[in-house]
């Protein structure tokens, strides 16, 4: 009896300091224990979201990055409000890829919410790896917080990310986008601007066109000892940098300068055109500015190039707006304050500019036996309160009032541009052939970058194996 | 023949050699019965990994299999993967690269190996320190090493790259970013892991070999040198073509440290075949063709083994 008793007393404690230490992590904002009962649906404490769900375990992968390591930190909160736990696995995007693969084809059902990136959308769907969700973003259930709202989730970059041929797979996890990152403090220096203006014939200024890029990338090329804004540089100083591993880092990048000249690695009759003039002129434009580019940026992917920007050893690069955090990072960053953002140049002023979308899904697996927890999971990902924070953070949100934030415009300098380029962004190909377009094209891309290769051949050789490998899929009528 | 039908003394019985040889072939059958037995449990731990996969692998090169394009779903196309690949530019290259890289890498292990064994072997008080020292390299995951370089080699931090600059062996650009500098500094990578081991070897070898060989040379006044040559090094070769045997089918199977330092760049130029074979199955995700690959490539790496295993077979029995 007694024995019974402290048991129990010692259960009690027990549920006591879990739910006491549950509320803490929620910042206070829920209080689990009046809210719980496993059994009951949503109230007033849990911010809406139901409980049904209470005491379900869900695996989430995500890529490592500031989001998923956000999405982590936030975890107490999402637990509190449902009594859904989530166990997060985070990982480099070939590795992710290659878990969320594995773990498809052997119907494990190991993963049941994934974050993955909206290039694969075509081949998980068609594989039916991932499950629809039809149902759930067009009617969807009671019990989703009142803090989401599906209608405030930017329209393109869900589609682009989530959508494919008109069935929904989804929500975005990642409002990733290229842009022109440039160090406003060199840009903006009067003795800067009157030796540009000396040299080059006109002003300084953030670039429009290519031909403005190469111009401030060569200008800004300084070797050891030279003078900088007045001062003396003890290390060389280098007026751009860009990716050129092997790497899909490299075709992403590249894709940019193809887009805004013209090129597309398929016609308009869905043939490939990997080695159209445009493209090879695109990459034969590339090249030239290796001469401006660091040394090693043949071994370079977009860690080198954030990290080089972040030390403050190049003036100017076409780069992820999800790496502006670290650059606006007071413990890390060498430029804090000193980073403009803007659109990526065009070939001619006036020309419409396009950044590269590089947006990621949360996708929920078929094979899944918690289908409806994971979709609580992707509603809670997408609230308010979890975007917000992602934005504080230095993450990406994809809602778009928070990108319209009074506070966050104010307080986050790339802020704006982040919006401006994702309403004016494009997809790459979401078709299930494109790991192999992309390796084939990193190989050329490669070859053309360290000089072992003309542009020409490594395109031709690029569009050789593409061919091949779309064997049986020709045209492509939709990406 | 002594036509009572009985056997003599110190002759033997037709019935006693037929009964001997029942009984020897009773112990035969009984003997391969016993070791069969014994051997199971291995026997079957070893079908499941590797004979099953051996033919699952056999069995999806003569298919269509892709775990991302929808229609490749494992269909029968018979030949066309081993055809494709007598075709595949990109392999070839990649065969070029791993024999240039096994080539350079182990001759250059055996000889620095060799050397390093016999200085320690004259060792006294320090040969437990060279030992140990000569063992970290080597404890050392691959992978690790190759993130080590790959900071020791960074283009324009690398604490390498500074010295080399120093000495004017490269230029601008590091190491790792110009094509024949790349391979290069694999190989040295590789030599700077492994040559320890065929060190190890040598050392080994040579605190087994028998002392009197040396002596009746040291009486005929053989000089240090021609006894290394004619004594040491013939006695040596077995264990030598061991540690080579070993290497060369290590570094035939080179991955890791190529993956993290150059992902196979600067465009193809480090390309080793197992990084291909990599990028084929999990970035193209063609299992089939991969397993093609893979199958034809474990068919050279058991003929090379064969040959040499042979080879140093008949040297001993020579011996």
């Amino acid at each position: 009896m007694f024995g019974k008793s402290r048991t129990s007393l010692a259960a009690a404690i027990g549920v006591a300091l879990v739910a006491s230490s549950l509320a803490a992590c929620g910042g206070g904002a829920t209080d689990p224990v009046s809210s719980t009962s496993a059994s009951g649906s949503a109230s007033a404490n849990t911010g809406g979201w139901t409980r049904d769900y209470a005491g379900t375990s869900l695996n989430f992968i995500g890529e490592a990055t500031a989001n998923t390591a956000i999405i982590e930190k936030l975890l107490p909160d999402f637990e509190a409000k449902t009594g859904i736990t989530v166990n997060v696995e985070q990982a480099p995007y070939d590795s992710l890829v290659q878990k969320a693969v594995l773990d498809f084809s052997t119907k494990k059902g190991n993963y049941d919410v994934l974050s993955i990136p909206y290039e694969y959308l075509g081949a998980f769907a068609e594989k039916s790896y991932i499950a629809q969700q039809n149902d759930f973003v067009n009617n969807p259930p009671a019990g989703l917080g009142s803090d989401f709202s599906a209608s405030d989730i930017i329209p393109s970059l869900w589609k682009a990310s989530s959508n494919w041929k008109d069935n929904w797979y989804g929500m975005p996890s990642n409002s990733a986008i290229m842009m022109m990152f440039y160090r406003k403090d060199l840009l903006e220096n009067p003795d800067e601007q009157t030796a540009f203006k000396a040299k080059y014939g006109y002003d300084l200024a953030p670039a429009k066109t290519w031909a403005q890029y190469k111009d401030i990338a060569e200008f800004f090329t300084r070797p050891a000892g030279a003078k900088l804004v007045g001062a003396t540089i003890a290390d060389p100083f280098y007026g751009v940098t860009l990716a050129g591993k092997r790497h899909v880092a490299t075709v992403l990048e590249w894709m940019n300068y193809s887009w805004t000249n013209g090129g597309d690695l398929f016609d308009s009759a869905g043939q490939p055109a990997v080695n159209s003039p445009q493209n090879v002129a695109a990459l034969a434009y590339e090249k030239t500015l290796t001469a401006f580019a660091p040394p090693g940026f043949t071994s370079a992917t977009w860690d080198e190039t954030t990290a080089q920007l972040q030390q403050g050893t190049a003036a100017e690069a076409i780069t992820w707006g999800d790496t502006a955090g670290a650059m606006e990072d007071a413990t890390a960053s060498k430029v804090l304050g000193k980073m403009g953002y803007a659109d990526i140049p065009v070939a001619k002023e006036g020309d419409p500019t396009e950044g590269h979308l590089g947006s990621w899904t949360y996708a929920i697996n078929a094979d899944s036996k918690n289908q409806a927890a994971a979709q609580i999971f992707m509603a809670w990902a997408l609230s308010k309160f979890v975007q917000n924070e992602l934005a504080k953070q230095g993450g990406l949100p994809a809602l778009t009032s928070t990108f319209e934030d009074a506070a966050l415009q104010a307080s986050l300098p790339y802020w704006k541009q982040e919006l401006s380029s994702l309403n004016q962004s494009k997809s790459r190909p979401r078709i299930p052939q494109w790991s192999g377009i992309s390796d084939a094209l990193a190989l050329g891309l490669s070859e053309a970058l360290s000089g072992q290769a003309t542009p020409q051949a490594a395109l031709d050789d690029a569009q050789k194996k593409i061919v091949a490998l779309m064997s049986g899929a020709l045209p492509v009528t939709y990406q | 023949m002594t036509g009572t039908g009985l056997a003599q003394p110190g002759e033997v019985s037709p019935h006693s050699v037929q009964r001997e040889r029942v009984t020897s072939a009773e112990l035969r059958r009984h003997r391969r019965r016993s070791s069969v037995l014994a051997q199971a449990p291995s026997l079957l731990v070893l079908a499941v990994v590797v004979v099953f996969p051996l033919l699952y692998s056999i069995n999806l090169s003569f298919r269509s299999y892709s775990l991302v394009t929808p229609n490749h779903t494992g269909q029968w196309i018979g030949l066309d993967n081993y055809t494709r690949m007598l075709h595949d530019d990109d392999f070839h290259h990649a065969i070029v690269v791993t024999a240039i890289f096994v080539v350079a890498a182990v001759a250059l292990e055996t000889i620095l190996g060799l050397v390093v064994g016999t200085l320690i072997d004259r060792l006294r008080r320090t040969r437990r320190v060279a030992v140990s020292m000569l063992l970290l390299p080597m404890i050392v995951t691959p992978l690790v090493v190759g993130l080590m370089f790959n900071f020791a080699l960074n283009a324009q931090f690398g604490y390498l790259t500074w010295a080399m600059k120093s000495i004017g062996l490269t230029a601008g650009v590091g190491a790792l970013n110009s094509t024949p500098g790349a391979l290069v500094v694999l190989v040295l990578i590789d030599v700077w892991e492994w040559f320890p081991f065929v060190a190890l070897m040598v050392l080994a070898g040579l605190q087994t070999l028998p002392k009197e060989p040396f002596e009746a040379a040291s009486i005929d006044g053989a000089s240090t040198l021609q006894s290394y040559r004619y004594i040491t090094l013939p006695m040596l070769a077995p264990i030598l073509g061991v540690a080579v045997l070993f290497r060369a089918t290590e570094a035939v199977r080179e991955f890791d440290k190529v993956y993290v330092l150059t992902g196979g760049g600067p465009g193809s130029a480090t390309t080793v075949n197992d990084l291909y074979q990599y990028r084929v199955s999990f970035l193209d995700w063609d299992l089939s063709y991969g397993a093609t690959l893979g199958l034809v490539s474990f068919a050279f790496v058991l003929l090379l083994s064969g040959v040499m295993y042979r080879t140093l077979s008949r040297k001993e029995v020579q011996r």
